[in-house]
């Protein structure tokens, strides 16, 4: 990894390789934060056995960075993540979880809370990167309070053989959300569960999912969001097929507990258009170069 | 088929399976402006499309040849290496894909957007989403340029671009392309564009057939204007009908 020094945390396996505090920003292994302080054991019923707690106290500028990788074989990683954002802080945070090589059949587990006090933003980037034979399960939950912001964009273009990504979002009055999952399936088994529970008065949030199937890959999503005050939501479900032995369903739904709620959605499934590929060709690329792009693309949405 | 080696392209005798061409005969050479006008669906788009190879079509008789080398059953991709360049009327969204990654992956010359009057934003948005009229074909002509070709077939590079705007294509055209020897084949339904371009041969398409060839734009804009495309054929003006 480039720029170790600048990492906050970085984890090989199961071994720290780096932890890096700032002014304003406690970096710690989930199980000695679970230790030293009270309010991180309410939120845990176990002692977390690996994982990182990053609590953000003071404004920063640089982005934080962390990194948990797989770089043994059959290596069983079982993480527990914090991260606290204190009121009105403008945070970003870059988050890597790869393995080191192809073929290393290693399981990637994760559990992690990601609080956003009064006022905060976070512009949270999460990236994947898999060998062909992992297994990997992410759940992950933001908790919105009051007048909080979140962007959070999780890109995986290189899956593992399973994926099964959960994420729970809860939205508290004023809060809002911007979520977008973009996942290149090769040759996997992909299972997103993600559900957007917008509870406080004028929470509102846009959640987009952006799927490819690409050999023989299976694609399971149910995105969902529940409406329990005067809120807005909007779902976003789009799915590429690219060849023929690839399956991909996805579900949108929309639960709403309040007759002023406002949610809306919209889901496709197609495959690539031909004028779309004749076109780049007609430019000088080859099939499968257009492709590539035209899948690039797809998998870029602009998240601001 | 014996071809002439000093044509640039030729099309001889060309039949596509959806029977929108029939028996199309075309030449043009190096460094040569020609036009072909045409009402709506004569097949001056389909021809275009096939020319550049679009597997959409299937010719099902006579053959496309470039520069002496028959190419009919080539590639778009192989055209377009080759130097056959087209700006398409209605270009397809790409969606996430900005004109400068594309660019990045086609340029075979570096040209400044900047000699366009285009600003550098514009090339950071994504392929013809959002685009009005002009701006496709500012963003059309901006790519093809950059692919530095031998040929162009501009497709209705006129429609809907007021004279400022398109006064500016002309320039660039003639800088960029006429200047260099390229051939320019200009597809066009009004004939707006003939006036400044001034093509030395003017093609007119019925049905899927080259009509009449003439070398006065001229004469051939006052007879459909006066005619229509429809009495083209009754025209007593045009004396060198094939």
């Amino acid at each position: 990894m480039k720029n170790v020094k600048n990492v906050n945390f970085w984890q090989i396996d199961h071994k720290i390789k780096n932890i890096l505090s700032a002014d304003g920003v406690i970096v710690l292994p989930i199980h000695e934060a679970w230790q030293k302080f009270e309010w991180v054991k309410s939120l845990f019923q176990d002692k977390p056995k690996e994982g990182y707690f990053v609590w953000v106290k003071k404004q920063v500028s640089f982005p934080l960075t962390t990194c948990v990788t797989i770089a043994s074989k059959k290596i069983f990683q079982d993480l527990t993540n914090l991260l606290v954002i204190e009121k009105g802080l403008k945070i970003k945070a870059n988050v890597t979880c790869n393995a080191a090589e192809n073929n290393l059949c290693g399981t990637h587990k994760a559990k992690g809370k990601m609080i956003l006090k009064q006022g905060a933003c976070l512009e949270y980037f999460h990236f994947h990167q898999w060998g062909e034979k992992d297994f990997v399960s992410p759940d992950y939950e933001f908790i919105l309070e009051k007048d909080s912001k979140l962007v959070y964009t999780y890109k995986n273009l290189l899956p593992p053989e399973n994926l099964i990504l959960k994420t729970t979002i809860y939205s508290k009055k004023n809060s809002s959300s911007n979520i977008n999952f973009l996942v290149n399936a090769i040759n996997s088994k992909i299972k997103i569960q993600d559900t957007l529970i917008l509870e406080g008065e004028n929470s509102q949030g846009i959640v987009k999912l952006r799927l490819v199937g690409k050999e023989k890959s299976d694609i399971s999503a149910v995105s969902e969001i529940i409406a329990k005050n005067i809120v807005k939501g909007h779902l976003d479900c789009q799915g590429l097929l690219v060849d023929k032995n690839s399956k991909i369903s996805l579900a949108p739904k929309l639960i709403c507990e309040n007759k002023n709620a406002q949610l809306t959605h919209e889901a496709s499934i197609g495959r690539i258009a031909e004028e779309q590929l004749t076109y780049l060709r007609m430019r000088g690329l080859t099939q499968n170069e257009a492709i590539k792009l035209i899948l690039t693309g797809f998998l870029e949405i602009n998240s601001k | 088929m014996k071809q002439d080696k000093k044509m640039l392209l030729t099309l001889k005798n060309l039949y596509d399976k959806k029977k929108i061409l029939n028996g199309i005969d075309f030449q043009i050479k190096s460094n040569e402006v020609q036009a072909l006008l045409g009402p709506n669906a004569s097949g001056k788009s389909t021809l275009a499309q096939i020319i550049l190879g679009n597997p959409k079509y299937k010719i099902i008789k006579g053959g496309i040849f470039f520069e002496g080398k028959e190419i009919t059953k080539f590639s778009p991709e192989k055209r377009a290496r080759l130097g056959i360049a087209l700006t398409w009327q209605s270009p397809p969204t790409i969606k996430g894909v900005k004109i400068s990654q594309l660019l990045e992956k086609i340029s075979k010359i570096k040209f400044e957007s900047k000699k366009m009057d285009l600003k550098p934003q514009f090339l950071e948005r994504e392929i013809n989403l959002e685009f009005s009229g002009g701006e496709k074909k500012l963003s059309e002509l901006l790519q093809i340029v950059s692919l530095n070709p031998k040929v162009v077939i501009f497709d209705e590079i006129d429609s809907g671009l007021d004279i400022k705007k398109l006064e500016k294509v002309v320039k660039i055209i003639k800088k960029e392309l006429i200047a260099k020897g390229v051939s320019i084949l200009l597809i066009t339904h009004s004939g707006t564009i003939l006036q400044f371009l001034k093509p030395k041969i003017t093609n007119v398409m019925l049905n899927g057939e080259i009509i009449c060839k003439d070398k006065d734009y001229k004469k051939v804009l006052r007879t459909i204007k006066k005619y229509g495309y429809e009495k083209c054929k009754k025209c007593q003006f045009l004396a060198n009908r094939p």
